[in-house]
């Protein structure tokens, strides 16, 4: 099966069967133009994408990584981003003046963390010359 | 896999509680999110007991019918936001990257703040106690129009609602950054079908955080601008609409509550019996159609109100008897020929899938309308959802605290200690919720602060306001063993049981990047079985060849 098919046509089938027991039990309960329209819409992206044989991204078991990584240790500007929505929330019911702060300190944390997400991009483009086994 | 350290400047480097606070280690943030959810427990546990205090006879004046509301409201919404669901995810953060042979969880520092969001969840939510009027005291699921403006006025209500916001944001990045982990990060030879079982029900349950969840964040934007006069959820239709989009996301997060404690619970079972998990695909099959049906069965909550197709949603949760069958089967499959071995993590796995049979029997019952109509707002529903939430995650939780604690922190948990706490559980959760049975029966309505002399009523009452003080006094038992093999360890060893799963393979506490030495091949979900299995086939075959 390609393409991630699969999971649409068992949806689509899962849908069928609850639609066809639940009118069997009580017709007049269902919408069955609703009920065949969802159905319908479901398989067709299924057979589309069955038809389209898009290859999976990635077939079996993962195989070995040979990209360097780089794993970060810590983040204060990530604990602050989530510190920020809850003070801007928070500040919504309570006093404005934490819904401002909180907006500001949201802008200024997600700044600084793309500037950590940049530098790490740069530790891992030079890590290749660094780290290379010889 | 090479891996390239961080040093530039530019990226966080913290020390010490800050450095705790701000890592971004899946193992830290785990055990991070972990500890706050231990505490929100203790707390909402706080609040049944002074709920318990306050039924434990008939007419009583302990605290003011609002307080009350607020007591049962504050509980129920401390267990399933700030606790249970949090836990699960708790766990799968620490665990997951460890079984399938990762080195870190993806998207790490989303991961961070999605954790610092929901903690400012619980707290904004607990805020609440301290505003004018109260906390939120229109239940943990607040139905509109009790939940509006008019109905439940002050800033309490809208703190729950804001809390519950930031709780469910909070929730639903860290499970993204989970299904993203599972994903991307599995170690080679780990397909989908060599996961250990724990590991798919955190996937399941994390992707139905995913599917579910964003209904509640829905809901509470929805609510909030209700409550300030947007007039959304008016008349009957707009009851009813509020009730299907909570409910929405209420039930499948029932099983979000309930599937990593069973997955901790097969584990314990599987290695303690020195037994691959029996029927590993079935249980797999089974997962899946949980959670499908899981999103098909919500608005059995609804059955009375007459704006819901009770046949169908009686076909759906009937058939969730199918899969649950399943697990079951599975589990005594696992047990049968085993070479068990009685451990305390072992007997809170039997213990958890024993207590929730009676609250998914009790189930079968609510699930079907005709019974529904009767049981439905009386102390029948408050067991059977104790039953299944209470007995069908605690016992699982503890079975996994059991188990994976010499992994987490090198020391092994006292057995006796761990029985005792065993044995006041087993007795608190029975004396608690059974009885409730026949207060339901009896017509007992629930969230009543006070219930009329009635033959038989107050002798019952005692009796669960008895057996909250003796699960109190378990969850103590808990505390204490914590403390006793911290302060005094006994050395685990890295693999005190002979476990299965990758977890297993490293050190006691595991390293920062979990794996020094290389990972065993990975050929089945039990990969370290595999390998003890292929060591005994050897000295076999060369007893064979000596003799022969």
């Amino acid at each position: 099966m390609r393409g991630g098919a699969i999971p649409l046509l068992v949806w689509g089938t899962i849908l069928f069967v609850l639609a066809v027991g639940n009118w069997v039990w009580n017709d007049r309960a269902v919408g069955s133009g609703a009920a065949s329209a969802a159905v319908v819409i479901v398989y067709a992206f299924g057979v589309g994408l069955w038809l389209a044989r898009r290859e999976a991204i990635r077939r079996g078991p993962p195989g070995p990584a040979s990209e360097p990584e780089t794993v970060p240790q810590a983040s204060l500007s990530a604990m602050v981003v989530g510190l920020s929505v809850g003070c801007a929330l928070f500040g919504l019911v309570w006093a404005k003046f934490l819904l401002d702060f909180g907006i500001a300190l949201f802008i200024v944390s997600v700044g600084r963390l793309a500037l950590e997400v940049r530098a790490e991009r740069a530790s891992r483009r030079a890590a290749p010359r660094e780290e290379r086994p010889s | 896999m090479s891996l390239a350290s961080t040093r530039s400047p530019r990226i966080s480097r913290m020390s010490g509680w800050l450095g705790t606070l701000t890592s971004t280690d899946h193992k830290r943030m785990g055990l991070t999110l972990g500890v706050c959810s231990l505490f929100f427990f203790l707390l909402g546990g706080v609040f049944a007991l002074l709920m318990r205090t306050q039924l434990a006879q008939s007419n009583m004046q302990f605290v003011s019918d609002n307080s009350y509301n607020e007591l049962f409201t504050m509980h129920g919404s401390t267990m399933i936001y700030l606790f249970v669901t949090p836990m699960a995810i708790a766990m799968g953060l620490y665990l997951v990257p460890l079984q399938i042979g990762a080195t870190r969880v993806s998207a790490p520092r989303l991961c961070l703040a999605g954790l610092w969001t929901w903690l400012c969840g619980g707290l904004v939510m607990q805020q609440g106690w301290f505003a004018s009027g109260g906390a939120g005291r229109a239940g943990w699921s607040s139905y509109a129009p009790l939940s509006n403006g008019t109905n439940t006025p002050g800033v309490g209500q809208d703190l729950w609602v804001i809390g519950v916001l930031l709780a469910a944001c909070g929730m639903f990045v860290m499970a993204a950054c989970l299904v993203a982990t599972i994903a991307r990060r599995r170690a080679p030879g780990m397909s989908l079908l060599r996961m250990p079982v724990f590991t798919w029900t955190e996937l399941v349950s994390v992707l139905m955080v995913v599917g579910a969840f964003p209904m509640l964040i829905l809901v509470m934007i929805l609510l909030y601008i209700d409550r300030h006069g947007g007039h959304i959820f008016t008349g009957f239709a707009g009851a009813i609409d509020y009730q299907d989009l909570f409910w929405f996301f209420g039930h499948p997060v029932v099983y979000v509550m309930f599937f990593p404690y069973l997955g901790a619970a097969a584990e314990a079972i599987a290695v303690s019996s020195h037994k691959r998990w029996f029927g590993y695909i079935a249980f797999v099959a089974s997962m899946m159609m949980f959670a499908g049906l899981s999103m098909a069965v919500w608005s059995h909550h609804m059955y009375v109100t007459g704006g819901v197709t009770n046949q169908y949603f009686a076909f759906t949760s009937t058939a969730l008897l199918v899969p649950a069958g399943i697990e079951y089967f599975d589990m005594v499959g696992t047990l049968i020929g085993g070479s068990i071995v009685l451990r305390t993590s072992m007997l809170f796995a039997l213990a958890f899938f024993l207590q929730f049979l009676v609250g998914g029997l009790s189930g079968i019952f609510v699930a079907s309308p005709v019974l529904d109509y009767q049981a439905y707002g009386t102390y029948i529903i408050v067991a059977h959802f104790h039953y299944t939430l209470f007995a069908g995650s605690i016992f699982g939780f503890f079975a996994g605290v059991y188990h994976w604690f010499p992994k987490i922190s090198g020391a092994l948990l006292r057995e006796r200690l761990g029985k005792l706490q065993l044995l006041l559980m087993v007795v608190g959760t029975n004396l608690t919720f059974f009885p409730m049975f026949f207060l339901g029966n009896d017509g007992m309505p629930r969230r009543v602060s006070r219930y009329p002399t009635h033959p038989g009523w107050g002798t019952l009452n005692e009796l669960e306001t008895i057996g909250a003080g003796i699960i109190a006094l378990g969850v103590l038992t808990f505390l204490v063993n914590v403390f006793v093999s911290l302060r005094r360890p006994v050395p685990a060893g890295d693999d005190p049981w002979l476990g299965h799963t990758l977890e297993w393979a490293t050190t006691s506490p595991p390293p920062p990047l979990n794996f020094e030495a290389a990972l065993p091949p990975i050929r089945s979900y039990a990969p370290l079985l595999d390998l003890r299995e292929a060591e005994i086939d050897r000295a076999r075959e060369r007893a064979e060849v000596d003799a022969g």
